[in-house]
């Protein structure tokens, strides 16, 4: 087929549709008065009250770990340290996201607009990473020195297996949870679901997003 | 302008472009319910941004823009709109007759059906060359160099052709 016959045929659904089509001015008109929020506007709140959240952990976490340095056991110290910094991260890549929501204009050339409405969405992905990364530390905050001077082989090896195969799997999932691992089994299993689906679609655009620059 | 004027101004420009959001529904969605939903969000979305539409370009440009926006984010969203306070039952766009002309009919369906297999970007690029839009305008549309337009739609057209030459053979 030739390029004139393709434009030839679009002009003759074209002239169907000016025909055919037609428009429902009071439905368009009624539209016009609906009060909507953008699917973007409509993900603010919820980000700002992770923030507003995350916030009000991290200062309760530091208070603490302030209040009780002197005291509390090392691992306590270590584990929470860890653990509020990594939410501090989590509310850094959230903030980033409300930043972008602002700097999204619909209005604007298409690569633009999808490129940020894609780093949007697979910037998610940022979070769950750091989530796992805290897994270990739910495994050591209650050590002290005292189970650590008095406890048994058994319970020396517990920990260590338990804390070992948290850490491996804490690393390997933080360095293997990327796009292109999208089609293993387990990435599947981990981000399927309606929620996810969005952000593994959005990776895959910003892939032909950046096939186009 | 007051608000009477504005929604009537912007009726007259949707109503004179009405073809272009039935064509992108369609080719960026399958359902029909879909389809709907998306007429109605491209619609609430221009409707939004239509004071900031500029001068500088056709209507045409700017509903191309923010319609593709639109189509291209709307197939990643997780359901259907559910903060619409009062859903619409019936579409703001309907064909009376989905027929197409005899002697056009099956190479119009395969045309179609191509477009939408085609990816979110190629097949906006593809609509844009349909309509016969200029490759300055269409790399003002998309965000890309006019080169990178010629380059890619032969790419594009190519592929096109291919698919109909299989039919054939």
């Amino acid at each position: 087929m030739e390029d004139a016959e393709m434009i030839h045929l679009w002009k003759a659904y074209d002239k169907r549709l000016e025909e055919y089509l037609s428009f429902n001015r009071q439905n368009a008109a009624d539209i016009t008065h609906m009060k909507v929020q953008s699917a973007l506007a409509s993900m603010t709140p919820l980000k700002i009250f992770a923030v507003m959240a995350g916030i009000i952990w991290v200062i309760l976490v530091d208070s603490i770990l302030i209040h009780t340095f002197r005291s509390a056991s090392f691992f306590f110290l270590a584990s929470a340290g860890i653990q509020v910094l990594l939410t501090k991260l989590a509310i850094g890549i959230y903030l980033y996201q409300l930043i972008l929501i602002q700097r999204v204009n619909i209005n604007a050339p298409i690569l633009e607009t999808q490129e940020k409405l894609c780093q949007l969405r697979s910037s998610t992905l940022w979070c769950a990473r750091l989530l796992f990364l805290q897994l270990p530390l739910w495994t050591t905050f209650y050590w002290n020195q005292s189970m650590l001077y008095n406890g048994n082989v058994w319970l020396y090896l517990l920990q260590a297996v338990v804390t070992g195969a948290f850490t491996w799997a804490a690393i390997w999932l933080f360095v293997n949870i990327r796009y292109e691992n999208r089609d293993k089994k387990w990435f599947r299993l981990i981000f399927s679901g309606k929620e996810w689906n969005p952000v593994i679609r959005a990776m895959e655009l910003l892939q032909q997003v950046t096939a186009y620059r | 302008m007051n608000s009477p004027d504005k929604s009537d101004n912007f009726l007259a420009v949707i109503q004179a472009h009405k073809g272009i959001l039935y064509k992108i529904a369609h080719a960026y969605c399958k359902d029909t319910e879909d389809r709907k939903d998306l007429v109605q969000e491209i619609i609430v979305q221009l409707w939004k941004s239509f004071d900031k539409y500029s001068p500088t370009y056709k209507y045409s440009t700017w509903i191309y823009r923010i319609a593709l926006n639109v189509a291209i984010s709307f197939y990643r969203r997780e359901s259907r709109r559910k903060s619409v306070d009062s859903p619409l039952s019936d579409s703001a766009l309907n064909m009376t007759d989905h027929s197409l002309p005899h002697d056009t009919t099956e190479n119009i369906v395969f045309l179609q059906q191509f477009i939408s297999e085609l990816k979110e970007l190629d097949k906006a690029l593809m609509l844009l060359y349909l309509e016969e839009k200029s490759y300055q305008e269409i790399a003002d549309i998309i965000g890309i160099s006019v080169s990178n337009v010629s380059t890619k739609i032969s790419r594009i057209k190519a592929a096109l052709k291919q698919k109909f030459t299989h039919l054939k053979t």
